[in-house]
């Protein structure tokens, strides 16, 4: 009985803080300590025991099953490292009993998802997260925060009612919400009419919170008008709430085809906007939406060296771009803006630290060896058979590196030390995943997942990509085409949703 | 009358509002078209397993009637919940442009803001951060 425990903790430290604003920064070390404590439980030996579990001592059909599977483990420890790295990260700043409250409930809502085995709840949690994110993004009430919000709400409200329709069609054909009777039901007539109908429904819903182009139109804005810290914790972290649930729901429906396009879609479009965008933070947050496409054509190659791969990444992922994000927040109380220009004039006002956590960023999300990124992505290189899949991950790799170049005269000297960097040891949080990967990467998946990297074709591959994309930098700099951003508004948004349910629906009804 | 049940409404009133929120620029009939979209979710999750003949699921129901089923009613409390707090909330929001751009036509507000966005790396360009930075007062 100790799964419920993991989110309601930090429900009840958030009401904590509440009760007694004045210690509400003591609430943020506690829970941060009972987390360390649960999860080194649920890693123990011990722990098969307490695997699944119904909250409350009701029956399967109507309770709300709770279970620790390998998905949830790496994401529980994903949320304990961005904790700890967030929470040192605002240490030294004034925080308002406000913030730490919803940062409490953000924290203990994304725990109550991954360990959440019922579509409802799901439906609950994801609602929570996007009320929490919402007033989180908006925290400093500047008006392109509360504009990106704004928009973020209606868009994450619609999703979630096309969502809660999917739910609702499949409570009227299998009468459970549980996903393992849905799976039975699926499994025992797979060509139910209903199918297409209720996987389109809760694709689509669900689309609209993991940062899936096209339905995720407000993430851009989002992502890079949060606070650093908040923007650190959605692109590592709530972004990837959608992504587990779209895991789960690939487990019950046919969706890998589905996955594949979206995948295919989400990466390019994140990689060609990342390269056009000026603005550190933009770049960041389209490369969620690259790196995310990565997640979906490994969920879509559907094999178990490839479902690693993606439990891995997405572990990575987390690491690497939370650091970034940091870094370019840190990097913006320096210089005062985040324009790429302006960062990489005035560079010698940034902290060495923070140049060198960007760095260690880059270097790892151009998946460059040693590093975590090249490490998670091996495993899906190797695994995704045919060659469209390998063009695609290829295209994705390019398109990353062509966006990051970019950064290189960043890190180019005067290397004068210049103040001292109050949150560096955020980033040495950070930092030990991102290069002790390999260990940690085999003690969470077994020993083969590490077989690709050790691939020396795989790591001549991953450098030659990088360099490929260098070269495209250097070309692509010279052009003038640049991708509209007017799609980034409401309407296209709103209306981009509508039209890629009809898509879902259609592939998976004529597919 | 037999085409006339809780989920068809309900498909009306996801299409309507759909609609109203691509269509209409004003933020506040976006709102209400949201709270139409949210809502027909509502519908159509209480409708989808009950018939007319049914009986409402309290004791003491009658011997022998079909009683609709209790679950998804007991399920659309959360949902109605969660849609009162994101109009609410969403309404505070609006409020707060108002305050600031004196209107709530979103393409006004858009344009505005982007402007705002676009004046905003110029002027960080040529202050001092420590001058022209907001963000440390309003922690």
């Amino acid at each position: 009985m100790i799964l419920p425990l993991f989110p309601l903790s930090h429900i009840f430290l958030g009401l904590a803080a509440i009760a007694w604003r004045a210690s509400a920064r003591a609430t943020l070390i506690i829970g941060l300590i009972v987390d360390i404590a649960l999860v080194a439980i649920a890693f123990s030996p011990a722990a098969h025991c307490l695997s699944s579990t119904v909250a409350g001592g009701w029956t399967d059909v109507i309770g709300i099953r709770l279970a620790l599977d390998s998905l949830a483990l790496d994401l529980l420890l994903l949320t304990v490292l961005l904790e700890l790295a967030v929470i040192i990260y605002l240490w030294r700043q004034r925080l308002r009993p406000s913030f730490v409250i919803l940062l409490q409930f953000l924290v203990g809502a994304v725990m109550a998802l991954v360990l959440s085995q019922d579509l409802f709840n799901v439906y609950v949690i994801l609602e929570l997260l996007t009320l929490v994110s919402f007033l989180l993004v908006a925290y400093d009430r500047r008006t392109i925060q509360i504009w990106a919000s704004l928009k973020y709400l209606i868009l994450a409200s619609v999703g979630m009612s096309i969502f809660l329709l999917g739910v609702a069609v499949t409570y009227a054909n299998v009468g459970s919400l549980g996903l393992a009777a849905i799976q039975q039901a699926v499994a025992a007539n797979p060509q139910a009419g209903w199918i297409p109908l209720a996987a389109a429904l809760l694709v689509a819903g669900v689309s609209v919170k993991a940062g899936i182009l096209t339905f995720s139109l407000w993430l851009p804005d989002a992502h890079s008008a949060a606070p650093a810290a908040i923007s650190a914790f959605l692109s590592g972290l709530v972004i990837k709430m959608g992504i587990v649930v779209l895991i789960r729901l690939a487990g019950v429906f046919p969706l890998a085809l589905v996955l594949q396009i979206l995948g295919a879609i989400t990466g390019i479009g994140g990689a060609i906007y990342a390269m056009s965008s000026t603005d550190l933070k933009r770049m960041l947050a389209f490369h969620t939406l690259s790196q995310i496409g990565y997640l979906l054509i490994g969920m879509g190659v559907a094999n178990e060296t490839a479902a690693r791969g993606v439990l891995a990444y997405a572990l990575a992922h987390g690491s690497f771009k939370a650091l970034l994000f940091l870094a370019a927040g840190a990097a913006y109380d320096a210089v005062g803006s985040t324009e790429i220009a302006e960062l990489i004039s005035s560079r010698h006002r940034i902290p060495l630290r923070t140049r060198a956590a960007l760095l260690l960023g880059t270097l790892a999300i151009v998946g460059l060896p040693p590093f975590d990124g090249y490490i998670a992505k091996a495993p899906l290189l190797d695994a995704a058979h045919g060659w469209t899949n390998q063009i695609l991950l290829l295209l994705l790799g390019i398109g990353t590196a062509a966006s990051f170049a970019k950064l290189l005269p960043l890190f180019k000297g005067p290397y004068r030390r210049v103040g001292n960097d109050p949150v560096w040891e955020s980033y040495v949080v950070l930092a030990l995943p991102i290069v002790l990967f390999l260990p940690i990467e085999r003690a969470l998946f077994g020993p083969a997942i590490i077989l690709p990297a050790m691939n020396w074709v795989i790591a001549l591959e991953s450098i030659a990509v990088v360099a490929t994309g260098w070269l495209m930098h250097r070309v692509y700099r010279r052009l003038s085409v640049r991708p509209s951003e007017s799609l980034f508004r409401l309407e296209p948004g709103m209306f981009a949703i509508l039209l890629g349910f009809v898509a879902i629906y259609l592939l998976l009804r004529l597919g | 009358m037999g085409w006339l049940s809780g989920t068809t409404v309900a498909m009306v009133l996801f299409a309507v509002g759909t609609t109203v929120l691509i269509v209409r620029k004003d933020l506040v009939i976006k709102l209400l078209a949201l709270g139409l979209v949210n809502s027909s979710g509502i519908l159509f999750l209480i409708s989808i397993r009950f018939q007319p003949q049914m009986e409402a699921p309290i004791l003491p129901a009658k011997v022998g009637s079909a009683i609709a089923d209790p679950f998804p009613q007991a399920l659309v409390l959360s949902a109605i919940v969660i849609n009162f707090a994101i109009l609410a909330l969403s309404l505070v929001f609006v409020m707060l442009l108002v305050e600031r751009y004196h209107s709530t036509d979103c393409e006004r507000i858009e344009h505005a803001v982007e402007t705002e966005k676009a004046m905003l790396g110029r002027r960080d360009r040529t202050v001092n951060p420590s001058e022209g930075d907001t963000r440390e007062e309003t922690r």
